[in-house]
């Protein structure tokens, strides 16, 4: 992000081509209710499991005295990861002065926004008494990671909440005059949300000091969260858990999934609202190599994680690793491995397939790898206790997750996805004033043509 | 898949072979009777040892909620429980076995004899016999016992005595158990002993049991035979052990500890960064509003949208 915005795009023609574009797809549309409608409806099933839960207890889930953290922390840990990439794009990559990142930045806060907001609903649905949730805040201990994990997921939801909002300001501003069509709630929406912007030099200087403030912040808070994430299950001695580097590993863990996830969604901003003019083969071409990258590191810790209790091979780590490598998740830990991480890998070196729609298909995998991928740190561990075994029933050593489990979880990923449809067709998912100002200060990417 | 089958077999055969190994109590431990007869009040007192001991384990009485151990423990009211004599339950009680434990030296046979008059309770086809009373019968509510310590001798002296005839008269032959209280349960000091023609019983008690920080350790002595004297017991509190002073682990600041004892660094590391993160998030609020307030005072340089 420019220290100073040149704000000659405010009296180009070029704004308004540019305006109308990318409000195009805004609005309340026929498709809009139909995929909302679909999306309720499923959510109300959901809610429905959930409620048998609230009524039943956990008893209804596939968790024991055992394995008491199941598909639920498993899922936790992959919304959070997700959520990362909102720092990874619009942070590291702005800050660096990579000009591509612009018009992915708030596909990518609007990820982070939904999956950190999501994030401390799924671990809710871990509680077997949800209704003593305030119990962490009044009997909450500092020296407890659960409680820095409260915290930093909070407040990292709210950074990413600013960091997707006060950007928007302008184009909200911008976009005021254009929308006589729309509903009457959602101009007033637009009225209120714009704050009086009226693109003076002196507001933009505030703005931009203030998008510089929550960048810087978000890094660390970003590292911090998924970092806590991991220490909830680092700080045991259990084998699979017990790591010194369980942070980095889990931090470039989420840069994956959220790479992932930012991608599928610009296949479908690209696609679905016309937009190849904005989100070009470039940037495909680009966060493909990006995805690379965060691969090849995660590959590197992947293989530190296993490699190296595997040539000691103490006695508990023996057990959990054989049970990875060539026992009962054998057949999901290697699917993971290979096609979550080392294929995506060796195809997405080739620039065939950091064409758009290979890249959605890869990334589709990817992501689904990456949620397995939680699954297979959470579990395994925990069927194999260091706990003596002979003596519980087998239901306690093996988990099995039920339907009413996978209905709720599915709920909560739902609940990602009403949020990110409600905000991409509401607001401009692509910077307007930012675009206009690359297109009428002739400072665009040579490539992206 | 092999290896889940194989470890199921072995399960299986695990749990097959524990509860096939019947539990086998000794014919003169079987046929052992109550010594009074039981009650409301013997298992309303029960309930409350059930409650506290054995809930835990074997579930509310009819409810088949006992908790999923190998071999399972059989619910109090079913046919299995049931079928034991009261002489094989209290056998059970105090001598235990794989994950059920003993009791016997902490709950008293009085105690345990009230359980299972709870136990019957869910047995309506259940008819008590008592045991006959034996030896100084009616003398049991009069029972006295009087521990001392020697210091020279590093003994500890229970005299039993009892009102019989309108005198106090001392009991001989009687035999006595000495208890030392620990965390988890009694621990028996030295053997039990028979009372000698004084009513005397001599312990001799090791020198290097650990007391509290004063080297106080709380002892009781027993008599065992219930049937003859009841309860008798005397608690009390002498400076027999080696004073010890373990300061508890959550005395300090701690990890482990509650949140008024967290350690100083830690403290100061959270509320350091949380104030800090959050004030750059109220100042980027406040430009938000500063944003605002420009927008009132400046309408020039306003582009009309």
């Amino acid at each position: 992000m420019s220290s100073e915005v040149n704000t000659d795009f405010l009296h180009d023609k070029r704004l308004d081509a540019i305006a109308a574009d990318l409000l195009r797809p805004v609005g309340i549309s026929k498709g809009f209710l139909i995929w909302m409608g679909f999306l309720t409806i499923s959510l109300m099933g959901c809610i429905y499991a959930y409620y048998i839960q609230w009524d039943k207890g956990l008893i209804v889930t596939g968790l024991r005295d055992y394995v008491s953290w199941g598909m639920y922390i498993a899922n936790f840990i992959f919304f959070v990861a997700t959520s990362l990439v909102g720092m990874l794009i619009s942070s590291v990559l702005g800050l660096i002065g990579f000009k591509w990142v612009k018009p992915i930045a708030r596909i990518a806060e609007i990820i982070a926004v939904a999956f950190a907001a999501v994030a401390g609903l799924v671990i809710v649905s871990d509680m077997g008494r949800p209704e003593r949730l305030p119990y962490v805040f009044m009997y909450g201990r500092i020296q407890s990671p659960i409680l820095w994990d409260v915290t930093v997921v909070t407040t990292y939801m709210v950074l990413s909440a600013l960091l997707y909002f006060i950007p928007l300001i302008p184009d909200l501003a911008i976009s005021k005059g254009r929308m006589g069509h729309q509903p009457k709630w959602l101009q007033a929406t637009y009225e209120f949300l714009s704050v009086n912007w009226n693109h003076s030099s002196y507001q933009y200087k505030i703005l931009l000091k203030a998008v510089r403030i929550l960048l810087i912040l978000i890094i660390p808070t970003a590292f911090a969260i998924h970092t806590v994430t991991s220490w909830l299950l680092a700080v045991t001695l259990r084998p699979g858990w017990d790591s010194s580097i369980f942070g980095p590993y889990f931090l470039t863990g989420a840069f994956v999934a959220g790479s992932a996830a930012v991608v599928i969604m610009m296949y479908f901003v690209r696609t679905n609202y016309k937009l190849d003019k904005y989100l070009t083969v470039y940037h495909f071409d680009m966060m493909g190599k990006l995805l690379v990258l965060v691969s090849i590191v995660y590959l590197y810790f992947n293989i530190n994680e296993f490699l190296v209790p595997a040539y000691k091979l103490k006695t508990a780590d023996a057990i959990h690793l054989h049970e990875l490598f060539v026992g009962e998740h054998a057949m999901l830990f290697w699917s993971v491995q290979l096609l979550g991480l080392i294929l995506p890998i060796i195809l997405l070196l080739f620039k065939f397939f950091r064409k758009p729609f290979p890249m959605l298909v890869i990334s589709i995998v990817v992501l689904v790898a990456a949620w397995f991928k939680r699954y297979i740190i959470v579990v395994p561990t925990q069927e194999n206790p260091f706990l003596p075994k002979q003596f519980v029933p087998h239901a306690w050593m093996v988990y099995q997750p039920t339907v009413i489990e996978t209905a709720i979880t599915m709920g909560t990923i739902l609940l990602a996805v009403i949020i990110i449809t409600i905000l991409f067709k509401l607001f401009p998912v692509i910077p307007i004033w930012e675009m206009a100002e690359e297109e009428c200060s002739g400072e665009k990417d040579k490539h992206q043509e | 898949m092999k290896k889940r089958y194989l470890s199921l077999l072995l399960i299986v055969l695990i749990s097959f072979r524990l509860s096939a190994q019947e539990w086998v109590v000794p014919a003169e431990n079987g046929a052992k009777l109550s010594p009074f007869a039981f009650s409301d009040s013997t298992r309303k007192a029960g309930a409350v040892l059930f409650q506290t001991n054995c809930k835990s384990c074997h579930g509310d009485p009819g409810k088949n909620n006992a908790i999923a151990l190998v071999p399972p423990p059989p619910d109090p009211a079913s046919a299995k429980m049931q079928g034991n004599s009261d002489g094989a339950l209290f056998f059970k009680l105090v001598s235990g076995k794989g994950p059920m434990p003993s009791f016997k030296n902490t709950i008293s046979s009085t105690d345990l004899w009230r359980v299972i008059s709870y136990i019957r309770s869910f047995n309506e086809k259940y008819v008590q016999q008592i045991a006959p009373k034996s030896g100084i019968a009616g003398a049991a509510e009069n029972v006295k016992v009087l521990l001392t310590w020697s210091k020279e001798t590093n003994q500890v002296q229970a005299v039993i005595s009892a009102m019989k005839e309108k005198r106090i008269q001392p009991i001989a032959g009687a035999e006595v158990k000495l208890f030392a209280k620990r965390y988890f349960g009694n621990l028996l000091i030295d053997e039990a002993r028979n009372t000698d023609a004084q009513g005397k019983a001599i312990f001799n008690f090791p020198k290097d049991l650990p007391g509290d920080s004063a080297g106080f350790v709380q002892l009781s002595a027993r008599l065992t035979d219930d049937a003859a004297f009841g309860e008798a017991k005397a608690d009390t509190t002498l400076a027999v052990g080696v004073p010890t002073y373990r300061p508890p682990l959550n005395e300090q600041r701690a990890m482990w500890n509650v949140v008024q004892k967290t350690p100083i660094w830690l403290l100061l590391a959270y509320i350091f960064t949380v104030l800090a993160v959050w004030s750059f998030i109220f100042y980027v609020l406040l430009q938000i509003r500063a944003i605002y307030k420009a927008g009132i005072n400046k309408n020039q340089d306003t582009i009309d949208s």
